[in-house]
């Protein structure tokens, strides 16, 4: 019993079965896409910061474009040499598209992970450093020896859970801890479980839904913790993600940023931004940020002489987005700070890499009243990364989809190839089709997300 | 749908065109994305134009939307116009084009 | 079986050896690919979430008519071995003592809605009832991707199952209403453990299973309309019941996508910190959060509600489809206005896509957008009217057969009635400023749902159960399922009309009792209900409050009502009345042309169309009802050999 029309088209629309299914399918996809790009433009009509043009890798993501128009060609080439019975030439151009695939992903994860390295951070003031943080960025904490824990009798959100969530944070080996009753034990899966234990006896005693168990370190600890790591803190607590809280002394919660960029554009004052204090970037930065700004205004006015320069975007990135790419200032090179690898910045001033990469920027130590918010490029950073890499993220899930089905009909369709070619060229037809749709939607992520 | 022999070879020579031309095309939007025109919007104009057109090409020639059954016209064509629903409604119930306009005025 | 075949081209694919031998238990019935499985497991699986978010919606009725009081037997329940430490992790934790705290009763509310929009009415009535009657009606043998078919099942299987876990897991369930607004939706609950493990994570991931799902489903039942229809079955002559599916199809495919976006973004928001969602400087508890803003909640909403409304329609529109079958064959009459209802449902359809702002007058729309939206409003009711008035007039002049499921069938009418007649003040922004999000709405759109489209899909079931078993439905044990059903509704949804224009918002836990200013008031009905209570020996309150009581002790007569279904459903497998005829209604649409029940391939014949679908009653026939695949009565029409194919288009 066969379903009809999988094979030839029905007369009267002209149509076998998975055609018109491949068709409905993307036009589900236009709505999903229409969806993200719809968000896309609410977005930036209604952003309130500066949208980002050209901060992309604009270099990859031209190669990825010509990556996949020439696999949109090489899979069509696949189906008209498998539609001529040209088995040979048929699996090679398949086995292309396929690797075009690949390269495409390769492409994207390196600019994904140039991404993830890179941070920003938001001053008070609204000026925003870029950079590295090469040495990561921890809350170290002190002479913490209490800790408090709670035990809930029901299954609830947080759960304390000290031996993966508090341990693993503790600098050098986890000391003994002395409990409530006196004993001395170390903190493992087991000891623990016996505390929970007696904890939760001891809460429905009192006929109370929680219990605490309180811990004292035998030599206090100190606590290097990653943000994502911990709740939150304060000048004498931390509480950690399991929601247990240590009591000591906050030590050190200062970062350090390896400034490659000062972006002063929202900055009402930018020859007063934080950015040029003396314990930060100071004022032989300011004098290179004002030099570059007024070459730029200068240039702007007699390139278009016309134009308003506070109505263009680019020219405020340009004169107010001050690129860093060596440790000193470019004017003030020789008179200030005397690093020892001055020389070594200046050889490597033009090589292209340099930003994304690891820095000679200058390394500022930015206290934490001063942030007023800070992330590495990821959704988190504004909502132009959030669609960026959800845009992008999706797409790639398509390419990889894609991929998965060509490889499919590349390796394990042997047998239809053999027996029933005619089948096969419908599949590689629609597989073709939604492989052009993912090539389509990048035609428009391209400009919108990269260039404009 | 390009059947017999003939017509395949051929579909295969324009499609190696349309490649090209699609190549051609990226060329000149990162070119044109570099040159700073009045305001950004028109340089968004164009890239979105430029963008569409490459966008057709990949449509009616790739995936031989020029000769395709009406059906699949049909649902497309409906599809297209929820899309466009979504671009512009979401944007105009936030930004009132009557008050863009100055037609009316928000604050009377 | 083969008969049936073998006109069809053949394919020689790989498939076709293997179609051919025998599926065991597992192919036969859990991972089947027959459309008529897929039909009832879908079904089946809805009812069982239906009666899942019924039992959800009892517990928030007790605790809105008796605030700080346990639930009775919930203490019991958890007591019970097995079961009982199970109901204790998802329920019986967050009631100490027995009574429906604030989380609970958020959780209730939200999954409730959930339940029973995205895993109970559309399983069962969309899905369930278009994969067994839909291939059986235009006469083919199966959908055109059985595969897909049964890939859509399991990914809404595992859609339900997280849905349900999300009860398990340490944060509970979803609290935030069905409708998920950020910003509250993106912030609130983020201290836990492992963001990975928590209810909401949960409810949005099993949303993208779901929205696949029916993804694949309407892909499935469009691409079968169009290129499997049988010989003779053109577009104007398939059943409405095809015609009002396959929009609701459409709506499916085109209107889930952007609610599948919102709820990527969302999970963005809330898992890798984004703020699609959140606006800048938002602040929580006096601070700021960590987080960028740059967002707007506006663009959720829109996204949700590009979908909600359609899928509005999508519970409706398979409402229509049922009656449209059902109340011709109990009038043995012509549907009336066949052609306008197929224009009309369409129409619907196409509207149903440019309303959606109507939800949200209150965000602070422009006058041109808000008039906009205000004019697509009331012009969708049009098509509405149509669809109503047709089934309406098939009823004139009919020899009306009461049984079970035309009753529920003609309480449907007035019942849609009234809903849709309480959803065109909505229309208008000046009187949705006073109603919106209060239980006005809530009574507006559960009289078109509850006692219009459940009523409907019950009538579905006591019409089709004969095709699926070879027997048919207790009619005592339906009529004792109708009338209270019917009581227990108008009892639970027609106070909220009162209580909404008197303020009540839709949220409140404790169903309005610290909100004396508004809840005390007092009128005739109120004092009625106080009336009939004191009669009983209870002290109801003679106030707007009162009646949180009596919409209470409806929903609790509605549950009786559904004791008589259920054993009705399940004990009429074996006890019901054999059926002696293919054909026990004497209907005129194809799925009565098979064997019963249906086998693997469906027919013994191949079928051909050669009339439209509701030809009762026809002057000068010898039996009241013509159908679609016999020339005359008693003769199953032949194809011959140049027969040629059913036109494309009308
Ligand atoms: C016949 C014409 C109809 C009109 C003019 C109409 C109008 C409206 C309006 C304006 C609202 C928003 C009220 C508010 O939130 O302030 C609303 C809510 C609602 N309507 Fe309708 N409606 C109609 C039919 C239907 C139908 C057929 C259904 C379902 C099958 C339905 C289901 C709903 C639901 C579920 C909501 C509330 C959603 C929520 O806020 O949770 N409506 N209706
Ligand atoms: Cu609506």
């Amino acid at each position: 019993m066969d379903i009809p029309y999988t094979v030839t088209a029905r007369p009267d629309t002209g149509l076998y079965n998975a055609k018109v299914g491949i068709w409905l399918f993307l036009a589900s996809e236009v709505m999903l896409f229409g969806g993200l790009f719809s968000s896309y433009i609410f977005l930036r009509v209604g952003a309130d910061y500066h949208w980002p043009v050209h901060e992309l890798n604009v270099t990859l993501g031209f190669v990825n474009t010509l990556v996949l128009i020439f696999s949109s060609v090489t899979v069509l080439l696949a189906w008209a040499n498998l539609k001529l019975r040209k088995i040979g030439q048929f699996k090679m151009y398949l086995a292309i598209t396929i690797l075009c695939a690949l390269t495409f992903m390769v492409i994207k994860s390196f600019e994904y992970r140039a991404k993830f390295s890179h941070y920003a951070v938001k001053l008070t003031d609204g000026t925003f450093l870029t950079g590295h943080l090469e040495d990561g960025y921890e809350i170290k904490f002190g002479e913490a020896s209490k800790f408090t824990l709670t035990i809930y009798a029901q299954n609830s959100g947080i759960k304390a859970d000290p031996v993966n969530y508090v341990l693993p944070l503790i600098e050098g080996e986890a000391p003994k801890f002395k409990t409530e009753a006196g004993d001395e034990i170390t903190l493992t899966k087991a000891t623990f479980q016996e505390l929970q234990k007696d904890a939760l006896v001891k809460a429905e005693k009192a006929g109370k839904s929680t219990g605490t168990i309180k811990l004292t370190a035998l030599t206090p600890v100190t606590i290097h913790a990653k943000p994502s790591k911990i709740l939150n803190y304060t000048d004498t607590t931390i509480s950690f993600l399991d929601g247990t809280v240590a009591e000591g002394k906050l030590l050190d919660d200062k970062m350090t940023l390896t400034v490659d960029g000062v972006d002063a554009r929202s900055v009402p004052d930018a020859e007063n931004s934080l950015a040029w204090n003396n314990h930060y970037l100071g004022e032989s930065w300011k004098k290179a940020f004002i030099a570059n700004r007024d070459h730029a205004e200068e240039e702007f006015k007699t390139k278009y002489p016309s134009r308003d320069p506070l109505k263009s975007a680019t020219h405020q990135k340009e004169a107010y987005y001050l690129h860093i790419e060596s440790s000193t200032p470019p004017a003030a090179e020789g008179e200030a700070h005397g690093e020892g690898h001055k020389a070594e910045a200046k050889m490597e001033e033009h090589s292209e890499a340099h930003a994304e990469h690891s820095g000679h920027g200058p390394k500022v130590t930015l206290e934490k009243k001063d942030i007023a918010f800070w992330s590495n490029y990821t959704p988190k950073l504004n909502t132009y990364y959030a669609i960026y890499f959800t845009l992008t993220g999706l797409h790639g899930l398509h390419v990889v989809g894609g991929a998965i089905v060509l490889t499919y009909f590349l390796l394990f369709d042997g047998k239809m190839l053999r027996e029933d070619p005619e089948r096969l060229a419908n599949r590689v037809e629609v597989g073709g089709l939604f492989w052009h749709f993912v090539d389509l939607v990048w035609i428009f992520l391209f400009p919108l997300l990269y260039l404009l | 749908m390009a059947d017999s022999p003939e017509e395949i070879y051929k579909s295969i020579k324009k499609i190696k065109i349309v490649g090209l031309l699609l190549g051609v095309f990226t060329i000149a939007t990162v070119l044109l994305s570099f040159w700073e025109l009045p305001t950004h919007s028109l340089n968004i104009l164009v890239g979105m134009i430029l963008a569409t057109f490459k966008a057709g090409l990949v449509a009616l020639i790739f995936m031989h939307l020029n000769h395709e059954s009406k059906m699949i016209y049909k649902i497309l064509a409906f599809t297209i116009a929820l899309a466009f629903a979504l671009f512009f409604l979401f944007v105009f119930s936030a930004h009132d084009p009557l008050v863009f306009s100055g037609l009316y005025d928000s604050n009377q | 079986m083969s008969a049936a075949a073998t006109t069809h081209d053949h394919s020689h694919g790989a498939d076709h050896a293997h179609d051919h031998h025998e599926p065991g238990f597992f192919g036969k019935y859990i991972f089947s690919c027959d459309h008529k499985v897929i039909g009832v497991q879908y079904g089946m699986s809805g009812l069982l979430f239906l009666l899942l978010g019924f039992f959800l919606m009892l517990l928030m009725r007790w605790s809105i008519a008796f605030p700080g009081q346990a639930v009775p037997g919930l203490e019991f329940v958890q007591s019970i071995p097995l079961i009982g430490p199970l109901f204790h992790e998802a329920i019986g934790r967050w009631a100490p003592g027995g009574v429906v705290n604030g989380e609970l009763y958020n959780m209730l509310g939200a999954m409730h809605g959930t339940i029973m929009v995205f895993l109970g009415i559309v399983p069962l009535g969309f899905a369930g009832f278009v994969n067994y009657v839909m291939p059986l009606q235009i006469g083919t043998i199966d959908m055109a991707f059985p595969k897909l078919n049964m890939w859509s099942f399991w990914l809404f299987f595992v859609s339900g199952v997280l849905m349900l876990a999300s009860f398990f897991v340490g944060t509970g369930a979803v609290q935030t209403g069905w409708t998920m607004y950020s910003p509250l939706a993106s912030t609130t609950n983020m201290a836990v453990t492992n963001i990975w493990m928590h209810g909401h994570t949960w409810w949005l991931t099993a949303m993208v299973f779901n929205i696949s799902a029916s993804l694949l489903g309407s892909v499935n039942v469009i691409t079968t309309v169009i290129n499997l229809r049988a010989k003779g079955m053109t577009w104007m002559r398939m059943p409405f019941f095809c015609w009002a599916m396959f929009v609701t199809s459409f709506l499916l495919l085109l209107a889930f996508p952007p609610l599948e976006v919102a709820a990527l973004l969302q999970l963005v928001d809330r898992v890798f910190g984004a703020s699609f969602f959140l606006p800048s400087g938002l602040m929580e508890g006096g601070q700021h959060l960590d987080i960028s803003g740059g967002g707007s909640p506006l663009l959720y909403q829109h996204l949700f509600w590009f979908l909600a409304h359609p899928e509005v329609y999508v519970l409706i529109l398979p409402a229509f489809a049922i009656l449209a079958e059902v109340i011709p064959a109990n009038t043995r009459r012509p549907l009336w206005g066949y052609k306008s209802m197929v224009y009309a449902a369409l129409t619907l359809g196409f509207l149903s896509f440019l309303v959606w702002a109507h939800h949200m007058y209150l965000t602070g729309m422009g006058t041109m957008m808000s008039t906009y939206f205000q004019i697509t409003t009331v012009l969708i009711s049009v098509p509405s009217v149509i669809l109503l008035t047709g089934l309406m007039i098939s009823l004139w002049g009919g020899s009306i057969r009461f049984n079970p499921q035309m009753l529920f069938a003609s309480a449907f009418l007035p019942m849609f009635g009234i809903g849709g007649l309480t959803g065109l003040p909505l229309a208008f922004t000046f009187i949705d400023l006073a109603l919106h999000d209060t239980y006005y709405v809530i009574g507006h759109f559960h009289y078109v749902v509850a006692p219009g489209t459940i009523f409907a899909l019950f009538a579905g079931v006591y019409h089709w159960y004969p095709k699926i078993t070879g027997r048919t439905m207790n009619d005592f044990l339906g009529k004792l399922h109708f009338w209270p059903s019917l009581l227990g509704m108008n009892l639970i949804f027609a106070p909220m009309f009162i209580q909404g224009m008197g303020g009540f918002h839709r949220r409140w836990y404790d169903g309005g009792k610290y909100f004396e200013q508004t809840s005390g008031a007092s009128n005739w009905i109120t004092e009625l209900s106080s009336n009939i209570f004191g009669l009983f020996g209870m002290d109801v309150p003679n106030s707007l409050l009162g009646l949180n009581v009596l919409m209470s002790v409806g929903a609790f007569i509605l549950a009786l009502g559904q004791v008589p279904f259920i054993l009705n459903v399940f004990l009429s497998i074996k006890g019901g009345k054999k059926i002696t005829s293919d054909n026990p209604w004497g209907c005129t649409t194809l799925e009565w042309a098979t064997p019963t029940p249906p086998p693997h391939g469906n027919f013994t014949f191949e079928p051909v169309a050669v009339r439209g679908p509701y030809e009762y009653s026809v002057p000068g026939c010898s039996q009241d009802f013509l159908p679609q695949w016999e020339t005359e009565p008693g003769k199953a029409a032949t194809a011959p050999a140049s027969t040629p194919a059913p036109a494309a288009h009308h």
